[in-house]
């Protein structure tokens, strides 16, 4: 007679959903207990029931994306990499739009939990929620975060360090000989905002340039924030001779203020943007940029959850990729 | 800091009752440990708290409110597991502080709460290193600070330290005891291993398939298991369990091993359990721990034939302080800490001395414990 589930449950003193548990690999089974049970699966010779195996292992070729926020910057672009590089892997891409309702993200989560899917990308959202969590601790191989940090747990996660992006602007701003760089940006409340603040922080410290509160411009993420930065500015004692803005439309209203005002960029003011979009290569002058690597984004999560999907390892569970500096007309004399 | 109440809790995954009716009061500011073998509900019950799995019947209250419908993240709890994001781009500061910017925190507030909790965990020196740059002890520290500043009203620990190495985890059991004392915040910690429940626990609940054996502290847990579940799941090497049959021979009461042993009952504990006469006659489980055993050849106290036997030594494993010697006994295998000036050796025959006032007696049947 053959072996039974229920069988190698007795032998190995452990319940039997256990033992299935560990034959089809699933998590929630210590190490020393699969251990133990594949030890005696392999001893009896033990063939796991087609049905069950077939239905464990059911495999539908699809990938959910399941996205906050459609609107969310370069979206596009890291979305049409993801999907190419699924496509050439022989997998469908599902973009599953939450609009920050967590009724709705909890239903397309359950794609994956009832496998109706073999994985899923969280794109954005930035702070992993308990529905994340929850999946995660259960079905922890087919979870990937793209620029969304989890508290808890550990997610295999591909994102961008902004902070560096920060960083980078306003050092190239250092460079050309500048010294007081305003900095324009979104709600301090903001995380990313805020680590692109640090990132300029430490630029300053780096170069041995005094850090000014003053030269902070804080607005909301609109080209009218933007425009009316630039008469905040005027206002303060000592005018600035350089200016990073940490996003597109401030970037557009800002330079529309600087024209406006009769000034000259980058005669006047030199500008660095933020995020390389159509926009800011059709500014006149041409925006010298920060530009996060979108397609490198989309690609390596795509790559991260179909690995997971096939069992293989992924080296770095947290790969951080770091933005690079486009040099273009606004930002150099 | 809250107590935390569970009543008539059953959580059912299809057909698997993973948490049977479970009951339980932990006490504000109590470590209380949950124990047991793999698959025995452990987790399920730490995520039911969370709010993470949803509860099939029954109520879970923290403080004096039922959370049964309670998000997680309005629960006031904080949970720590032994796989974590430590973000190698940013510094330990951030690393602790980014689950509150992203909050929304007031910057003032972070800031007060990541510079108390790391001159709690003591890693004010680190705050501004790499999680590269870190031990790993240091690591697991910076994840109890992402922990702490959210300021919860209960941890609740997932076999935290089962990542780590054996000697990183003795101390890091050490360091989660001290935080404990100085957080006064009520734990829930789950590990499937025993030591650590022992030296961790104010108090410890054995589970088994989904169903409570015992709720004691570590020293009564021990000294009085329930039934042979925990009197054998509790304790290194495990207690030897013998088949025997309950005997009167002149007033007093023997475990009868037909003729490998016959071992007399101390009268007192005879005494304080009347129930034993129902047992004559019939088949009991004979209990004795390894250290409760002894080489007779070296026993100060007096050697009868009542508080010994013979036993045949399988292998002799000198252990520094002690010996282990594995026997067997019949079809029985069992262990013994032994002196370690016994010169017992494989092959031996030898006598060894039971230290009765320690001895228990199971109901064969239903494996509970008799005395
Ligand atoms: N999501 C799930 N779906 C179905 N069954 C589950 C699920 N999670 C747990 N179980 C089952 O519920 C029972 C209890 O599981 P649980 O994870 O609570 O055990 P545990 O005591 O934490 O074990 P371990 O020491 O291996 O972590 C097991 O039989 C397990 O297989
Ligand atoms: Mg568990």
């Amino acid at each position: 007679m053959p072996l039974t589930l229920k069988d190698i449950a007795k032998i190995a003193g452990v319940a039997e959903s256990t033992v299935s548990r560990a034959i089809n690999n699933k998590p929630g089974v210590g190490a020393q207990t699969r251990e133990k049970i594949m030890e005696i699966v392999r001893e009896h010779n033990y063939q796991p029931n087609q049905l069950a195996q077939g239905l464990a292992k059911r495999e539908t070729h699809l990938l959910a994306l399941i996205v906050a926020d459609l609107t969310g910057p370069g979206y596009s672009e890291i979305i049409k990499s993801m999907e190419k590089t699924a496509n050439q892997a022989g997998y469908q891409l599902i973009i599953c739009n939450t609009d920050n309702n967590l009724a709705k993200e909890k239903t397309y989560l359950n794609l994956v939990g009832q496998h109706r899917v073999d994985g899923a990308i969280i794109l954005g959202g930035t702070l992993a929620n308990n529905n994340i969590m929850k999946l995660a601790l259960n079905q922890d191989e087919l979870l990937v975060l793209v620029n969304c940090l989890a508290e808890e747990v550990l997610i295999p996660t591909v994102l961008v360090d902004n902070a560096r992006g920060g960083y980078l602007a306003t050092v190239h701003l250092l460079e050309q000989g500048l010294e007081k760089i305003a900095l324009v940006m979104g709600p301090a409340n903001d995380f990313l905002e805020s680590e692109k603040l640090n990132g300029y922080q430490q630029a300053l410290a780096d170069y041995n340039i005094p850090f000014r509160e003053q030269l902070i411009i804080k607005t909301n993420l609109s080209r009218e924030g933007g425009y009316n930065a630039f008469f905040r500015v005027m206002k303060i004692d000592e005018l600035p001779d350089g200016f990073f803005v940490t996003n597109d439309l401030l970037a557009i209203g800002l330079t529309e203020a600087i024209k406006m005002g009769g000034y000259l960029i980058p005669g006047d003011f030199a500008v660095v943007g933020y995020g390389d979009s159509i926009i800011s290569a059709v500014i006149n002058p041409a925006l010298t940029v920060v530009a996060e690597p979108l397609q490198q984004l989309g690609r390596l999560a795509a790559e991260y959850i179909i690995k997971l999907i096939n069992d293989q390892a992924i080296e770095e569970v947290i790969r951080v990729l770091e933005p690079e500096l486009i040099i273009r007309e606004s930002s150099s004399p | 800091m809250a107590s935390v109440t569970l009543t008539n809790v059953t959580k059912r995954f299809d057909e698997v009752v993973a948490v049977d009716n479970v009951n339980l009061e932990i006490k504000d500011k109590e470590f209380l440990v949950l124990v047991g073998p793999s698959g025995c509900g452990k987790s399920t019950t730490l995520r039911m708290v969370a709010g993470l799995e949803e509860i099939t019947s029954g109520n879970i209250e923290i403080g004096k409110r039922i959370v049964n419908d309670v998000p997680p993240k309005d629960r006031d709890i904080a949970m720590v597991f032994q796989n974590y994001a430590l973000y190698p781009h940013m510094d330990v500061y951030n690393n602790m502080a980014f689950g509150l910017k992203l909050r929304k925190f007031p910057k003032d507030e972070i800031d007060r709460r990541v510079k108390e909790a790391a001159q709690i965990l003591e890693i004010e020196q680190l705050l501004d290193r790499r999680p590269k740059q870190l031990s790993g002890g240091q690591r697991q520290r910076v994840a109890l600070g992402r922990a702490i500043v959210r300021e919860p009203k209960v941890f609740l620990m997932d076999e935290p330290l089962s990542n780590l190495d054996a000697k990183l985890r003795v101390q890091m059991r050490t360091e989660i005891s001290k935080l404990h004392d100085k957080l006064q915040t009520t734990v829930i910690y789950v590990t499937h291993d025993q030591t650590e429940a022992m030296t961790m626990g104010d108090r410890i609940v054995v589970l088994r398939d989904g169903v409570i054996q015992q709720v004691a502290d570590p020293l009564n847990l021990y000294n009085q298991p329930n039934n042979m579940f925990v009197a054998g799941f509790i304790g290194t090497p495990p207690m030897n369990f013998l088949d025997a049959t309950l005997v009167e021979d002149g007033g007093k009461y023997f475990l009868d091993g037909a003729g490998s042993f016959k071992i007399a009952i101390p009268e007192d504990l005879a005494k304080k359990t009347p129930e034993l006469k129902e047992y004559l006659g019939r088949g009991v489980v004979f209990g004795v721990r390894p250290e409760d055993l002894s080489d007779a050849s070296l026993a100060e106290k007096e050697v009868t034939e009542y508080n010994s036997f013979m036993a045949g030594v399988e292998v002799v494993e000198p252990m520094g302080s002690e010996i282990y010697l594995y026997l067997t006994l019949d079809d029985h295998s069992m262990i013994a800490r032994v002196e370690p000036n016994s010169t017992a050796k494989v092959g031996d025959n030898v006598k060894l001395r039971v230290e009765t006032e320690k001895i228990h007696v199971f109901d064969a049947e239903t494996e509970e414990i008799i005395f």
